[in-house]
């Protein structure tokens, strides 16, 4: 199981869309993928440690080093499927890069 | 004009008049069909919807019953009146999807948007259909006020729609500089929180020219962020303001324990049911970018989504925790206002505004928001009676408390365009020539104030254009 954290302002819109459509598409793609949705400003460096990979729409300043892969997923939002598919290959890509 | 008023007033009378779970559970199945969204999962939508306003109105009573002897409370020790509960913009939007109205709304702004793409009076196509709530609230409010009248509540949704479309283009190359993007990230926004960048540019001006020293003392967003930790996080907000409210209403030690304990269950459990009904317009917001990126094909164009690309800014968070206490004590001191902040105490209504206008100068937000927190305080109190009488139609308000209790949101965005809506309304409710003055000249004071923003900004933009270049 790959564990993924999204983040933006509520921890409820923007987060949400990327959570599900990132949990939909690696499903299809054949990865056990569980994602969750936080509020940026929650994030910890104990938080982010439960993680493998860090999926923002783009990277914040938080204060500190962000030790896992990060995947910049902004163009999800797009909902347009040409847009999102280089975000899904580059998690593809951290994915096989964890060799978990 | 009267005709298709009245028509539409026929139209959507019936429909509304089955109460809001209900009714929402069956427009937003319906919708997702017509959206060729598979059966299954377009029910599932509909009752997502229908669960998270009939969940909204259970912690909402929840809330209120606690905090309302506390508060009461605290009106007798303290002779100051805090009486609205601020829960904060998640049950707010929930209430406002409730309505069908909404829809109607989103309808006209959706068709606004294909207008102006195909008459190049815009570059964005606008896929946040969900964030359509905001400028909902404005339609919503000029009905409460006008007995109804479809035809001025649609004329200034579509106004300030207008202005939005705009407004998403004159910040698209700040936007580029603030978060590093490239020319080629079509990313913008067309939320509402960015109308208030015009009064916010008056300030920034002021700054600019008399105090521009001040940027002197700026300091690091992310290390304040970081010492700040779980303290500015939802549940442990909601536990010291209830403490605070137990101490200042005098209640004894076991009920302030309880009430701390249920305002940190409230807020958490109000942006996690908020997450319910987001998923539930989702196949809505899919089915209309389809149709419009269809028609659209082959241009290139900037795409208007909700406005976190940008929280990735430790400035917002940072000028918003410490904005908190500063609110709270403008709260017990702002004549007219009574609203406690509690649910919308991180003021994330005004904070991106202040970042996109100063760029991320620290002192100047803070200080331009301390001076303006007093005018969304004011809001909140405005828009109370609303809210609480529209939560109560849609069915996510305990009927018992409506006579005694208000709730609202103390940093709803768009606090200038909800008094400009009340204006209108009132206006709409009796048109006398004092209302139609007062009406006419918020307008045109809102307008002119927007035409001077859009060309300090182009100004901007061009400055932005050649440092690129350099």
């Amino acid at each position: 199981m790959i564990n993924v954290l999204a983040a933006c302002g509520a921890g409820v819109n923007s987060s949400h869309q990327i959570k599900s459509a990132i949990e939909e598409e690696m499903s299809n793609r054949g990865y056990q993928v569980q994602a969750d949705a936080v509020m940026i400003k929650d994030i910890t460096e104990e938080l982010i440690s439960k993680y493998d990979i860090f999926t923002p729409i783009s990277t914040p300043d938080v204060g500190f080093k962000i030790n896992i892969p990060i995947v910049e997923a902004g163009p999800i939002l797009y909902r347009i499927p040409a847009m999102s598919r280089p975000v899904f290959d580059n998690l593809e890509e951290a994915i096989k890069g964890l060799n978990k | 004009m009267d005709a298709l008023v009245s028509f539409s007033n026929q139209f959507f009378k019936p429909i509304l008049s089955l109460g809001g779970p209900p009714v929402m559970f069956i427009v937003l199945t319906l919708l997702a069909l017509i959206m060729k969204v598979k059966f299954t999962r377009a029910l599932e939508g509909g009752i997502k919807l229908a669960i998270a306003l009939t969940g909204m109105g259970t912690v909402i009573g929840i809330l209120t019953g606690a905090f309302a002897p506390a508060l009461q409370g605290f009106v007798k020790s303290t002779g100051i009146q805090l009486s609205i509960t601020d829960v904060g913009w998640a049950p707010l939007a929930t209430i406002t999807w409730g309505s069908a109205y909404t829809l109607y709304f989103l309808m006209l702004l959706v068709i606004l948007n294909i207008v102006m793409l195909a008459m190049n009076k815009t570059n964005t196509l606008d896929v946040d259909i969900f964030d359509v709530w905001h400028l909902s609230v404005v339609g919503l409010l000029v009905m409460y006020y006008s007995n109804d009248n479809l035809f001025l509540a649609s004329f200034l949704v579509l106004f300030i729609g207008v202005l939005k479309f705009i407004n998403s283009d004159l910040m698209k190359p700040t936007f580029n500089e603030l978060v590093n993007m490239p020319e080629s990230n079509p990313t913008t926004t067309t939320h509402l929180n960015f109308m208030f960048n015009p009064i916010a540019m008056v300030f920034n001006k002021i700054f600019d020219v008399f105090l521009p020293f001040i940027d002197r003392y700026d300091f690091d967003a992310a290390t304040l962020n970081k010492k700040i930790g779980f303290w500015g996080s939802k549940f442990a907000i909601g536990c010291y303001l209830g403490v605070f409210v137990g101490i200042l209403g005098q209640q004894d030690i076991k009920s302030i324990f309880s009430l701390a304990f249920t305002g940190g269950v409230c807020l958490e459990l109000f942006s996690f049911m908020g997450s319910w009904f987001i998923a539930a317009v989702e196949p809505l917001s899919q089915g209309i970018t389809d149709f419009m990126s269809k028609r659209f094909a082959g241009r290139q164009f900037n795409i208007g989504i909700d406005w976190p690309f940008l929280a990735s800014r430790a400035e917002i968070w940072a000028a918003a925790n410490v904005l908190a206490p500063i609110m709270l004590i403008e709260a017990l001191f702002l004549p007219g206002n009574n609203v406690l902040p509690l649910g919308g105490i991180i003021a994330m209504g005004m904070t991106p505004s202040l970042l996109v206008v100063t760029r991320g100068k620290m002192m100047r937000m803070i200080i331009i928001g301390t001076l303006m927190l007093p005018v969304f305080l004011l809001a909140g109190t405005a828009i109370a009676e609303f809210a609480t009488k529209t939560a109560l139609v849609v069915g996510a308000f305990p009927p018992g408390l409506a006579e005694t209790q208000m709730i609202t949101h103390s940093t709803l965005e768009g606090p200038v365009e909800k008094f400009i809506a009340i204006a209108v309304g009132k206006f709409g409710g009796n048109m006398t020539i004092e209302n139609a003055i007062k009406m006419v000249t918020s307008l045109v004071v809102y307008l002119g104030l927007f035409i001077w923003y859009a060309k300090e900004m182009k100004k901007r933009n061009v400055e932005l254009a050649a440092k690129k270049q350099h």
